[in-house]
């Protein structure tokens, strides 16, 4: 297989990240990147800023609104 | 062949006899429906509904809208097809319907025509050692600085990286979610991206992580995009 190169990589190293490449080019990018330290540098900060999103972004529905959620669909239904 | 017809028929006279007295169970059933598929939903719901509205009291409001709505419409929603988008949706247009009008700040509505330069950013990551140190230091940041940063850049650039990096959409769902070509979405979330990068790497160098040395850290610890500011020209 011949190395895609440097360029490619960068271009499609998002769409990789978030799996919506095809296999081919995926398997294009793996291979790069398996070999070219400045693009896997690259995808390594990529993949942190997503985790760092993933882990800043996560919350806990307070009780109180689940309780209210449920009481209202009730209320919805009884009214029908 | 014979035998099926014959048995079918009355079967099904006997289901039309039934409906009128059945209805009542069937909405019962419907709702319970509903609470088993989409109430296993509210917590990524609200996390959402936190990003778009930022901050809590209206987040509740959005998502008990959300839910209100999408009960009304669950005997359209056709089971086996992606109810997580479904609930989105509606999240999302229940939003900009009622919510963004009451959002302080103007909405930017031609946010995808500006230039990057327009939106600021761009330059920090330069004054980072490395990738391998900017890597460290976004890693090493608090939830509360990635989540100052999330609020602080565009909306739809914050929608689409929260579509894509943490509830794991593909683009075309957030295509239909944001009503957009995913040209669009491909766009708002490469910006989206470089920008909280940026942000990031502003925050981090004001913390004194990830830069090579101290001294070199003050001049970009603003963060901010310096026109004209380039590092081959302070190599001089």
């Amino acid at each position: 297989m011949t190395d895609c190169g440097c360029e490619k990589a960068k271009a499609e190293l998002e769409e990789y990240l978030h799996n919506e490449l095809c296999g081919e080019d995926t398997a294009d990018i793996h291979e790069h990147l398996a070999h070219c330290t400045d693009c896997s540098s690259e995808h390594l900060v990529g993949r942190t800023l997503t985790e760092a999103v993933q882990r800043a972004c996560r919350e806990i529905a307070p009780e109180d609104l689940r309780d209210q959620v449920l009481l209202k669909l009730r209320t919805i239904q009884s009214t029908h | 062949m014979v035998l099926s017809t014959v048995l079918e028929r009355p079967e099904t006279s006997v289901m039309d006899a039934l409906e009128l007295s059945v209805m009542t169970t069937d909405a019962i059933d419907l709702r319970d429906l509903f609470e088993e598929q989409a109430m296993p939903y509210i917590d990524q719901l609200y996390a959402a509904a936190m990003r778009m509205t930022r901050n809590p009291s209206d987040a509740q409001d959005l998502v008990q809208e959300t839910f209100v709505k999408s009960f009304a419409a669950f005997k359209q929603f056709e089971q086996g097809t992606n109810l997580k988008a479904w609930l989105y949706r509606i999240l999302t247009n229940t939003f900009i319907n009622t919510y963004r009008k009451k959002q302080r700040e103007p909405y930017q509505g031609t946010i995808d025509d500006l230039e990057d330069w327009q939106l600021g950013g761009a330059e920090s990551t330069t004054a980072m050692a490395s990738r391998s140190a900017e890597a460290e230091a976004i890693d090493h940041l608090p939830d509360s600085a990635v989540k100052d940063a999330l609020q602080s850049i565009p909306e739809d650039f914050r929608l689409a990286v929260y579509f894509a990096d943490v509830e794991g959409f593909s683009y075309q769902e957030i295509a239909e979610i944001m009503k957009t070509p995913i040209g669009t979405v491909m766009s708002r979330l490469h910006r989206g991206r470089r920008l909280l990068r940026d942000l990031l790497a502003g925050y981090a160098l004001e913390r004194g992580l990830g830069s090579a040395q101290p001294a070199s850290g003050a001049v970009a610890a603003t963060g901010r995009a310096q026109p004209g500011r380039t590092t081959s020209g302070s190599t001089k």
